[in-house]
């Protein structure tokens, strides 16, 4: 397989009002293009939407509003990771030789459908993802001795940490106590222990090897990749687990050649504030028994290594988008242009991005 | 409506599971999953446990394991807080969408 790299970026800003999903896709598609060097669309060969929209046949509207005329064309949906879907779909046309260059677009309305899955009966009439996050949050604090407090570090700490992403949604600081006297959802989950839907929308532009020395004077390179899929119904995850984390990161860690202590940075995909601490025991980088201690000392000492540009939480949810977002934060680590919210040296980074409760997991590993 | 969703609104579970291969299928499908062959359905007992529980308002909920290894979602009415272990009585029916409700065995 020959190599693929990221050589272009777009976004619009994430918000709660209405969006309109075909308009959004343009703006940040047209954004991700200007931010390349003399791309010329007559060599776009690939244009891929990711999104959990109704709206039909967007691939194709994307390309006639942007005035390409691509060989591969359609939209991607997988729910909350149907953004890293996208990329890697992109990635696979690219190292298999059938696309040269490929633009992925994400885009969602904050009413877009995509929160509820109706097909899963085993969640009875509790469809709505607060009820399947209590089961984790109260499980997670059972199994592990998680505090209140501990949970509410994660979106303190990623609150803080959107108030530098000029993307997010809200740039309003959230303190500790804040979160924990935010309005109560359920026993297990306050307000501001969920990432919220908004309107919003991504873009990025893959190349391979030969046309990305062309685009871009800091290609990032895509080095790992690990997708896993164990079930689309909650109810068959074990609590305690996000098995489909843990399958994926071991494929992407092979296929880079890393181990977890290589990661500098990465976007996990705190969907609830304890997703945020299940996924960093899942990808390696600390036990589920010490993520409550890894994210305080994370806050205490302003590191930013995990969810720099806010995380789910702090930056807003646009389904569609977030994948793409999330990769876009790596790519800008890498090449050293996150301003404020720049890690220092960062040479390898990670994306992690998961649907339905963690049914179905994607890792992708950056690198410059 | 599905057979499992009209049966769900006389208020009985239909467990799905296929004769061939003695497989549980669940949620319920036509075809079995493993060996493809057709599905078939046989009454729950209606008994379970609990394995985690949550409160929202003034309505407990939970995560249940009832015959066969079956996981749902459901409401839990218990005058105590619930434990997990605890044994539940299933009750369903069925309003556009499936509804579960469990009551603690020893209430």
């Amino acid at each position: 397989m020959s190599k693929v790299a990221i050589v272009g970026t777009g976004q619009t800003k994430f918000s709660k009002d209405e969006g309109d999903v075909e308009k959004l896709l343009f703006e940040s598609g047209n954004d991700c293009l200007q931010s390349t060097d003399n791309c010329d669309l007559n060599d776009i060969d690939g244009v891929l939407v990711s999104t959990n929209s109704n709206s039909k046949y967007l691939g194709a509207i994307l390309s006639e509003t942007m005035g390409i005329r691509p060989k591969i064309s359609h939209s991607i949906e997988h729910l909350c990771s149907s953004g890293t879907n996208a990329i890697i779909s992109a990635y696979a046309y690219i190292s298999s030789g059938l696309s040269d260059i490929v633009l992925v677009s994400g885009a969602e309305s904050a009413t877009n459908p995509g929160q509820i899955l109706e097909w899963d009966k085993s969640r009875g009439s509790l469809e709505h993802p607060i009820y399947w996050g209590s089961m984790l949050t109260k499980s997670h604090k059972r199994k592990f001795q998680t505090t209140e407090e501990e949970l509410a570090i994660v979106s303190a700490k990623n609150h803080k940490q959107a108030m530098d992403n000029p993307f997010a949604y809200s740039n309003e600081p959230k303190t500790i106590s804040e979160v924990m006297n935010s309005k109560q959802i359920t026993e297990d989950l306050r307000i501001l222990d969920c990432s919220r839907s908004c309107s919003g929308s991504s873009s990025i532009l893959l190349a391979s090897e030969e046309k990305a020395k062309t685009l871009s004077d800091q290609p990032i390179w895509i080095t790992g990749l690990g997708q896993k899929t164990t079930s689309a119904s909650f109810t068959k995850n074990f609590l305690g687990k996000i098995e489909s984390t843990r399958i994926a990161v071991d494929l992407a860690y092979k296929m880079a050649k890393i181990e977890p202590k290589n990661i500098n940075v990465a976007e996990v995909h705190d969907a609830f504030s304890v997703c945020e601490l299940m996924a960093l025991s899942e990808l390696g980088i600390t036990s589920n028994e010490k993520s409550g201690e890894f994210v305080r000392n994370l806050f205490n000492t302003e590191n930013k290594m995990i969810n720099p540009r806010g995380g789910l939480i702090g930056a807003g949810h646009p389904l569609g988008a977030t994948g793409i977002s999330q990769t876009i934060e790596i790519t800008n680590q890498l090449q050293g242009k996150s301003g404020k919210r720049q890690i220092s040296n960062a040479e390898t980074g990670l994306i992690h991005n998961m649907s339905a409760a963690g049914t179905s997991s994607s890792i992708m590993v950056l690198q410059n | 409506m599905t057979f499992f969703e009209e049966q769900l609104e006389k208020g009985i579970f239909q467990i799905c599971y296929c004769k061939n291969c003695n497989n549980t299928i669940w949620p319920p499908k036509e075809i079995c999953h493993i060996c493809h062959n057709k599905a078939d359905w046989k009454e729950s007992i209606n008994l379970g446990k609990i394995l985690e529980f949550s409160k929202k308002e003034s309505m407990y909920f939970g995560l249940i394991e009832i015959d066969d290894g079956i996981r749902v979602l459901g409401d839990i009415s218990s005058t105590e807080t619930p434990k997990v272990g605890q044994l539940v009585r299933m009750n369903v029916s069925f309003n556009s969408k499936p509804h579960y409700s469990f009551i603690v065995e020893n209430n």
